[in-house]
C-alpha cells in the first residue's frame, strides 16, 4: 500500500510513531497528483519545494516533540478561493488570476501552527458559482469515478483531489451545497458546519451569510480530525461563534442507539432520482438496526427553498463582488475611456457568464421596487424554514435526505440550462438557509460504479451527533471505495 | 416578466454585448418565473438572537502588512499609490 492510500487518522498515528516522515508523505501525495492529475484537473496548482519544506519543518517539529496536532505533518489541500500568504488564490477566476494575497485565512493560519502541509490550491467553480466546477475561467475538473462526468462544485476540486489520493484531506467552502454535493458525487465524506463555527476570515465572500469553509477526507473519522483543527471563535470575523468547542474526534461514537433520525417526505419525492432515494433508505434502515429509531418529519416549504437561496445569496454575490473594480487588486482592462468604462470593461472582461448572471440577478432583486416583492419575501421565507427545521428537531436528533437528487451527471449537460444546474442544489440549500450542519457520506453506487451520498443534518452547534451517526452507517456500511484511475 | 437587462448591467457595472442579451433575457426571465412561486408570509423580519453580531472596537490594530506588499497587487501605482482614470477634468 502506497502512502497515499492511508487515511489521515492511520497517516497521523504512523508520522507520531516516527515510522514515517511527512517528506515520505507530501512525496508520495504529490506523486500520485504528478501521475492522476493530468486527467482529473483538480489542482489550479502545486508548489512541491514549498510543500516539501512545509513536510521538512513538520518532521522537526515531530522529532523534537514539539508537534500539538494530530494533523501535524499531514498533506492538506486547499480550495483555491480561501486566502493563501504568497501562494495566488484566483478563486478559478480570470478577475483573480495574478492575485497573490498578503495575509492568511484563519484556517491557513491554523493549520500551519498544527504542522501541516499544503499540497496546493484545488479547482472550483468561479467564485463558487456553481454545481460542477465547469465555471472554473481555467480547467473542468473531473470525475474520478467516470472521466466523462463532473466532480460536482463548487468544491470539485477538493472532492476528487480527496477521492484521488492527490490530497489527504482537502478544504472546500459552502454556500448552498458546495461541500456536500461534490463529496456525494465522488463518493468521499464532506461537512458543512454550522455557520460561525469556523472562521470566515480570508475565506473570499460569496454570500456572506450562508458561506462556510469545512472539510472533506476518505473518512469519517478524517473528517472529525480536520474539523477539530478549523473550528473555534475568531475575532476577525463578527459572525464567528463565541463558544466552547469540544473535539468531535475523541468523542466520536459508533453507538446510535435510542437516537431519533427524521425522515421528510419532501426530500424523497418529485425532482429525486428513486435509486438514490432507494440507497438512502437502505442506509437509514441499516442505521434502524443499529438501534436508531426512525421518524416522519415534515418540512413544508423545502418546494421553495432555492428560490430563496438564489434571491438571498446572489442579492450578496452582487454586494460583495462590487469590490472587484480593477483599482486596487486584481484584472484591469486596458484602453478605457474613463472610470466608469474601465469599471464596466474590467468587470466583464474578468468575470465569466455564471458570475455576471447572479451579479444582475442580485442587483435587480434589490433594485427600487422590487426589494419587498423578492429579497424581503425570501428572507421572511428563510425565517420559517428555519422555524420548520426548529420544530421537526424537537422530536428527532437528526434528519437524513439524499444529498444530491442525482448521482454526477455528464459534462456539458447542465452548461446551458441554469435551472438544471441549480436543481443539483435542491437537497443541499435549506441547510445553509438555515445555518444547521449537515454531513454527506457514500452510501451505494449506480450501475455503472458513481457514488450516491447520503446528508445527515443536525441542530446547530451539535456536530458531533450527526457525525456519530456517519461513523455508525460508515461501519456498518463500508464508507469509501477509491476509484481506480 | 420583462427584464430590462441593458438597465441592470448598467447598474451592476457590467457591459453586455448585444449578442448576449437575448441569452440572459432567457436565462433571468426562467429564474425570475421560478421564483415569483415564492409564497406570501405576513411576518415581520427580525434579528437572530442567538447570532447577534458583535463589533470589534473602532481602534487600529497592529499589522506586520507593509503597504509596498498591499500595492503589489494594484495594477497601476505611482508614488506610492493607486492609480484611477482622471475623474475631473
Amino acid at each position: 500500500m502506497k502512502l497515499y492510500e492511508y487515511s489521515a487518522c492511520e497517516l497521523s498515528e504512523m508520522l507520531r510513531a516516527k515510522k514515517i516522515s511527512s517528506r515520505e508523505l507530501t512525496e508520495s501525495v504529490l506523486d500520485r497528483a504528478g501521475e492522476v492529475d493530468k486527467k482529473v484537473n483538480a489542482y489550479l496548482r502545486t508548489d512541491r519545494e514549498m510543500s516539501l519544506r512545509m513536510a521538512d519543518r513538520a518532521d522537526k517539529l515531530i522529532a523534537s516533540g514539539e508537534a500539538k496536532s494530530r494533523l501535524a505533518g499531514i498533506p492538506v489541500g486547499i480550495k483555491d478561493n480561501i486566502s493563501t500568504k504568497g501562494i495566488a488564490t484566483t478563486c478559478a477566476s480570470r478577475m483573480l488570476e495574478n492575485y497573490v494575497p498578503v495575509f492568511n485565512a484563519t484556517v491557513i493560519e491554523k493549520l500551519e501552527s498544527a504542522g501541516c502541509v499544503i499540497s496546493g490550491k484545488l479547482n472550483l467553480d468561479e467564485f463558487a458559482m456553481g454545481s460542477s466546477t465547469e465555471n472554473s475561467y481555467f480547467v473542468t475538473t473531473k470525475n474520478p469515478y467516470d472521466l466523462s462526468c463532473v466532480p460536482g462544485g463548487s468544491s470539485g476540486g477538493s472532492a476528487a483531489a480527496v477521492a484521488c489520493g492527490e490530497a489527504v484531506v482537502a478544504l472546500g467552502s459552502d454556500t448552498g451545497g458546495s461541500i456536500r454535493q461534490p463529496a456525494s458525487l465522488c463518493g468521499v465524506v464532506g461537512l458543512k458546519p454550522t455557520y460561525g463555527s469556523v472562521s470566515r476570515y480570508g475565506l473570499v465572500a460569496f454570500a456572506s451569510s450562508l458561506d462556510q469553509i469545512g472539510p472533506f477526507g476518505c473518512t469519517v473519522k478524517d473528517v472529525a480530525l480536520l474539523q477539530d483543527e478549523i473550528q473555534g471563535h475568531d475575532k476577525m470575523d463578527a459572525t464567528s461563534a463565541d463558544r466552547k468547542y469540544a473535539s468531535l474526534l475523541d468523542n466520536l461514537n459508533d453507538n446510535i442507539s435510542g437516537l431519533k433520525i427524521g425522515i421528510p417526505s419532501e426530500y424523497f419525492g418529485e425532482g429525486i432520482k428513486p435509486e438514490v432515494a432507494d440507497a438512502v433508505m437502505k442506509s437509514v434502515k441499516e442505521l434502524e438496526k443499529r438501534g436508531a429509531k426512525v421518524v416522519p418529519v415534515s418540512l413544508p416549504s423545502t418546494g421553495y427553498a432555492l428560490s430563496a437561496y438564489y434571491i438571498i445569496a446572489c442579492a450578496e454575490a452582487s454586494s460583495n463582488l462590487a469590490r472587484f473594480d480593477g483599482v486596487k487588486y486584481g484584472y484591469h482592462a486596458q484602453n478605457c475611456d474613463g472610470l466608469i468604462d474601465m469599471y464596466e470593461k474590467t468587470r466583464s472582461e474578468g468575470f465569466g457568464r455564471e458570475v455576471k448572471r447572479r451579479i444582475m440577478l442580485g442587483t435587480f432583486v434589490l433594485s427600487s421596487g422590487y426589494f419587498d416583492a423578492y429579497y424581503k419575501k425570501a428572507k421572511l421565507l428563510q425565517k420559517r424554514i428555519q422555524q420548520e427545521f426548529a420544530d421537526a428537531f424537537n422530536s428527532v436528533d437528526a434528519i437524513i435526505t439524499p444529498t444530491s437528487p442525482s448521482e454526477a451527471f455528464k459534462i456539458g449537460e447542465r452548461t446551458s440550462d441554469p435551472l438544471a444546474m441549480y436543481a443539483a442544489d435542491i437537497c443541499t440549500v435549506t441547510v445553509n438557509i438555515a445555518g444547521l450542519p449537515g454531513v454527506s457520506v457514500p452510501c451505494g453506487y449506480s450501475e455503472i460504479g458513481l457514488p450516491y451520498g447520503m446528508q445527515i443534518i443536525g441542530r446547530k452547534f451539535d456536530e458531533q451527533t450527526i457525525l456519530n451517526l456517519a461513523y455508525a452507517h460508515e461501519n456498518a456500511f463500508g464508507g469509501f471505495r477509491r476509484p481506480e484511475l | 416578466m420583462d427584464i430590462d437587462i441593458r438597465h441592470i448591467a448598467k447598474l451592476s457595472r457590467l457591459k453586455i454585448e448585444d449578442s448576449e442579451l437575448a441569452g440572459y433575457e432567457k436565462e433571468m426571465s426562467d429564474i425570475i418565473a421560478m421564483v415569483e412561486a415564492m409564497p406570501d408570509i405576513s411576518d415581520e423580519l427580525t434579528v437572530d438572537p442567538e447570532n447577534a453580531m458583535k463589533l470589534r472596537p473602532d481602534i487600529i490594530g497592529e499589522t506586520k502588512i507593509t503597504r509596498d506588499e498591499i500595492l503589489k497587487n494594484a495594477p497601476k501605482i505611482v508614488a506610492g499609490c493607486v492609480v484611477v482614470p482622471k475623474t475631473v477634468d
